[in-house]
């Protein structure tokens, strides 16, 4: 699923073992979002969103419209 | 190994620790049917069926070790360890099948069930590479 995840963490300077912290999952489930290897749970989404301060819609773009 | 002890998660560190302390009495139990012969005297009587139980108890553990590592873990690594796992699974399952109908049909050699185990692992060795994403 595409998204802005990267720009958003590169925004803020955060690498990916931090973001990953913040969100409570590992570097590796940051690194797959970023390069459209994992589709988020609903769940992670809403941490992400609320992370950033953001509607999920403005970080992941809407694969069916 | 020890890079994934460093850089993996606490769900890792915590399934290699489990895998040493099953693997370790499993392998000592192996070396010692090889090297002595202190379990001939049971093979084939009703106290073979505990030996039989001992071998595999650590196997059993490490199945687990395996399962908790999915369930421990974040949604991401615990999809693709599961894809990798069933889909090795399924392998060993397939050839193991194969192979028993041969040795009923075709006159196949014998060959001992517990090497479906090692058959499973040596599939997850060659689909873990292949299986990196979790959609």
């Amino acid at each position: 699923m595409k998204n802005s995840l990267k720009r958003l963490r590169l925004e803020r300077d955060w690498t990916q073992e931090q973001l990953g912290q913040a969100l409570g999952v590992s570097r590796q489930a940051v690194n797959a979002l970023e390069t459209e290897k994992h589709d988020p749970s609903l769940d992670l989404a809403y941490r992400i969103a609320v992370l950033f301060a953001r509607p999920v819609e403005d970080i992941f773009e809407n694969p069916h419209g | 190994m020890l890079s994934v002890w460093k850089t993996g998660t606490a769900a890792h560190r915590r399934y290699m620790l489990r895998t040493f302390a099953f693997m370790i009495p499993y392998m000592l139990v192996c070396i010692a049917m090889m090297v002595t012969d202190v379990f001939d005297e049971v093979i084939g009587k009703p106290s073979g069926w505990i030996l039989a139980a001992a071998v595999s108890a650590p196997v059993i553990g490490q199945l687990w070790a395996t399962l908790s590592l999915i369930r421990e873990s974040d949604e991401f690594v615990r999809a693709v360890t599961a894809k990798q796992f069933i889909v090795s699974a399924g392998l060993a399952m397939a050839v193991a099948t194969f192979w028993g109908f041969a040795e009923t049909f075709a006159a196949a050699p014998h060959l001992p069930g517990w090497l479906v185990y090692a058959a499973f692992w040596g599939f997850f060795g060659c689909v873990a590479p292949f299986i990196r994403a979790s959609n």
